[in-house]
């Protein structure tokens, strides 16, 4: 469809079209090599040998052919305490957080709080307690009192306040400015400001966020068991160690579901919050 | 030629394309004129087979095209390039690539995931551009042009495709005066120079009479009249669109595509 | 006449006020009813017990208190040595840790990206792949990534690549989510146009959509990671290998001090893959996705 001198002709009046630049090609070319140089050393340290990965393929294929018919294997009443202690833990979790998490927020708002030191150090306290873990902090409060349920919540509770106070302190600090000011302009102290001129603006937004937690820390109460914090994790881990693989796919699917009906009434819940 | 048979396209109860039998010979530029849903984008998809007909055939040189499906349907496409109102370039590309666009049917999967358009194909694409005075803009991102070259790079695009037909669906509606005139030129010319037939949606009864070799006028999905620009006389103006041309220069609610969100494309798999 | 009409317009309005306020009134009893009957069970099925919350606090204290590494005013730069005695150790391992993340990452990326397409309802070539993918993402998200690393390591042995499975599969679900939503934003024009010029699926895909959404997937595949090595952190602590399998063991063997270096070191690592993504982030917003599709 094209001659060669016509092609060469185009090729010498528009030579990128045909070839970047050569600036542009070494660029490209470090930035390929160093991305394939990092994934192959990843791959390098984190997979197995071939004969274990082999092995372990044929292992998956017997785990699945052993799930099949999962059934509650006359544990029924255990696991289902277990689930209650897992959706109890993520509420209970999630409410400490919340109770905790608003004075704190408010502290931790650069409107609110006029020392800057203060405001920094909470900050920095807040990026401290969700840095770690909840399974981190589970480890921590099953040593200090006990394993049970009531560590896990704690562990929950911990690593959220530090999250939700973040996301509070800045929701305070992208409130309307002019309603606060109106709210001043009455004469009033700090905490009826707060109360007044920032709190109805606010609270809708921390709704939604402590019901988008609930439905993480349902997820993530659902594992704290295996560390001893209570909650359905420790059945499942159980039935692992046991090679008990029909109850562990009944366990699994359980989870499955009570997660999807939590997000799915959250969800509507959070819908109805925004439109309100 | 292509041949239209009772061609008829539902939506609900709404019937947007009503029988229409046309015959348009090779080489013809055809405007189609008509009210704001009258039909006139839903006969161009159906001849593309963006959208699928309820009834009727669609036959172009003898072969029946309204039933391909697959690769055949893809080819057909590549036939009849199409020339959208919003030019429907892809923004964040450049307008070289834009342009190579139209060889995705010609090439193999793989390569063109990969990108790797050879050397004659690149050449080809500077040389279509360089037709409408874009060569140089070639590796510019498209959202950085104007309406009227942006309309430009998607003829590029179309061309080449190597189509046997072009399907312009209100190609000019989007732009200015000026670049309207640019670009009917630019339809104009390769509808004499690569002796292309050109169907072509047109909201202003001007530009019809000034650039068509024959006028089609719709009224609620029926072809009303079917003839040469001087035989447009006021009462078949005034029959096609519901009122004189004098009050329709006022009443600038013409153009649009009213049935554009009803009729989504259908990707060929 | 004007009056009377007047006066029922009023006792209508009346007559739905009151109706919209018994409803309200309802629906607040009702949730509050609800929520204390939560709270309740909650308190009861989760031990809720402030005496032994009471009880707890000095132990907690103390566990800390223990923790804390003795470094003196005479001769700091040698007692935090000391409490980092085994950092080549716990370096390599925090290694191993960080690329679990990063590998399991860019796997989950790629199956997300590989699928994303069927996922999108106005993109999926049929009906059956838009389920599958759909499906298939909600299951991967939902399964906690725990529970999958305890049936890899069952599977495949103790070490990080149960972990990495775990990881990229969870992060498939989650971003696979992310990325249909993008997509389902996309302009619909230039797909149009494409189909139209007789383009298949994938290419229509890989020139019509692709460039539109490249920048968003890169944005929100960065934001991610960090959170993905904080994951395989604790992975560990099940056997996948890494810091997390080490934390836990000092942890069980009450060796106070390393339980706070290697936390410590945890922190300092995600915080420092926090900040760097958020650089590359930036940069990559800044300087556009023109060159990164090209």
């Amino acid at each position: 469809m094209i001659g060669a001198a016509e092609l060469a002709a185009i090729r010498a009046a528009h030579p990128r079209v045909f070839r970047r630049s050569a600036a542009e090609r070494l660029r490209l070319a470090l930035a390929w090599t160093l991305f394939l140089a990092v994934l192959a050393f990843g791959l390098w340290r984190v997979l197995p040998g071939w004969e274990a990965f082999a092995a372990g393929l044929g292992k998956l294929g017997f785990l699945v052919r052993f799930m099949i018919p999962p059934t509650s294997g006359g544990h029924l009443g255990a696991i289902l305490h277990g689930l209650a202690e897992t959706l109890a833990m993520a509420f209970m979790g999630t409410l400490l957080a919340a109770v905790a998490a608003v004075p704190l927020g408010f502290a931790g708002a650069r409107n609110v709080m006029p020392v800057r030191l203060l405001h920094f150090g909470l900050r920095r306290l807040f990026d401290g307690l969700r840095g770690i873990d909840s399974l981190i902090w589970a480890i921590l409060f099953v040593a200090a009192v006990g394993m049970g349920p009531f560590a896990g919540i704690l562990a929950l509770a911990v690593p959220d306040t530090g999250t939700l106070a973040k996301l509070f302190a800045e929701a305070i600090e992208n409130v309307e400015k002019r309603q606060v000011e109106g709210i001043e302009a009455a004469g009033s102290n700090a905490v009826e400001r707060a109360r007044f001129g920032i709190l109805p603006q606010v609270l809708p937004v921390m709704l939604s966020h402590l019901l988008y937690f609930f439905e993480s820390n349902t997820r993530s109460a659902t594992i704290l068991g295996v560390v001893g914090a209570g909650g359905i994790g420790l059945q499942l881990a159980e039935r692992i160690r046991l090679d008990d693989w029909q109850e562990v796919a009944f366990i699994i699917l359980l989870i499955l579901a009570t997660v999807a009906v939590i997000d799915w009434v959250s969800g509507r819940l959070r819908r109805r919050i925004i439109a309100a | 030629m292509l041949e239209i048979i009772g061609l008829t396209r539902r939506f609900g109860t709404v019937t947007a394309v009503d029988a229409v039998t046309l015959a348009i010979p090779h080489g013809q530029m055809m405007g189609i004129i008509g009210r704001s849903g009258a039909g006139k984008s839903t006969l161009l998809r159906l001849i593309n087979r963006l959208v699928e007909p309820s009834e009727g055939r669609i036959v172009f040189e003898g072969r029946d095209v309204s039933a391909l499906r697959g690769r055949a349907l893809r080819d057909w496409r590549t036939d009849c390039a199409m020339i959208f109102q919003q030019f429907n370039l892809v923004q964040r590309l450049d307008v070289l690539t834009n342009v190579l666009v139209g060889r995705l049917n010609h090439r193999g999967t793989l390569t063109s995931l990969l990108k790797l358009f050879t050397a004659e194909e690149r050449a080809a694409a500077i040389r279509t551009l360089d037709r409408f005075d874009l060569a140089e803009a070639a590796l510019q991102r498209a959202d950085t042009l104007s309406g009227g070259q942006q309309q430009r790079v998607a003829i590029a695009r179309a061309l080449m495709q190597e189509p046997r037909l072009i399907l312009a669906d209100e190609p000019i509606a989007s732009l200015d005066p000026r670049n309207g005139k640019v670009v009917m030129d630019a339809l104009r010319r390769i509808n004499r120079e690569d002796g292309l037939t050109v169907l072509c949606n047109l909201h202003t009864l001007d530009t019809a009479r000034q650039y068509c070799d024959r006028i089609v006028g719709m009224r609620a999905g029926r072809v009303v009249f079917d003839g040469i620009p001087a035989q447009l006389t006021a009462p078949i103006v005034r029959d096609i669109y519901g009122m004189g041309e004098e009050d329709l220069d006022r009443a600038e609610t013409v153009t649009g595509t009213g049935l554009e969100a009803a009729s989504r494309p259908r990707i060929a798999a | 006449m004007a009056a009377i009409a007047g006066d029922a317009a009023v006792a209508r309005f009346e007559e739905r006020h009151r109706a919209l306020r018994r409803r309200k009134a309802l629906t607040t009893a009702i949730g509050t009813v609800l929520f204390a009957a939560a709270f309740l069970a909650s308190a009861i099925v989760g031990e809720l017990d402030p005496a032994r919350l009471a009880a707890g606090v000095p132990n907690i204290l103390d566990y800390v208190h223990r923790t804390l590494p003795a470094i003196s005013a005479r001769q700091p730069l040698t007692d935090i040595g000391e409490w980092y005695w085994a950092i080549d150790v716990w370096l390599l391992l925090m290694l191993d840790t960080v690329l679990m993340g990063l590998v399991g990452t860019l796997a989950g990326a790629g199956v997300a990206l590989l699928f994303c397409f069927h996922a999108a309802a106005n993109l999926a070539p049929n009906r059956w792949s838009f389920w599958v993918a759909r499906r298939g993402f909600e299951f991967a998200r939902t399964v906690p990534e725990l529970v999958f690393v305890l049936i890899f390591v069952f599977a495949f042995g103790p070490g990080p690549f149960a972990g990495v499975v775990a990881i990229a599969i969870h992060y498939a679900g989650a971003l696979g989510k992310l990325f249909a939503e993008v997509n389902e934003n996309a302009d619909p024009r230039p797909i149009e146009a494409l189909a139209a010029a007789g383009a298949g699926w994938s290419e229509t895909m890989r020139f019509a959509v692709l460039p539109q959404v490249l920048p968003n997937f890169l944005s929100y595949g960065l934001l991610r990671f960090e959170i993905n090595v904080r994951a395989a952190s604790v992975l560990g602590i099940v056997g996948a290998g890494g810091i997390g399998e080490e934390l836990y063991l000092v942890v069980r063997r009450f060796i106070y001090p390393d339980i706070s270096a290697i936390v410590l070191l945890i922190l300092v690592t995600v915080a420092l893959i926090d900040m760097g993504c958020e650089r590359l982030r930036h940069s990559l917003i800044e300087a556009g996705p023109a060159r990164a599709t090209r």
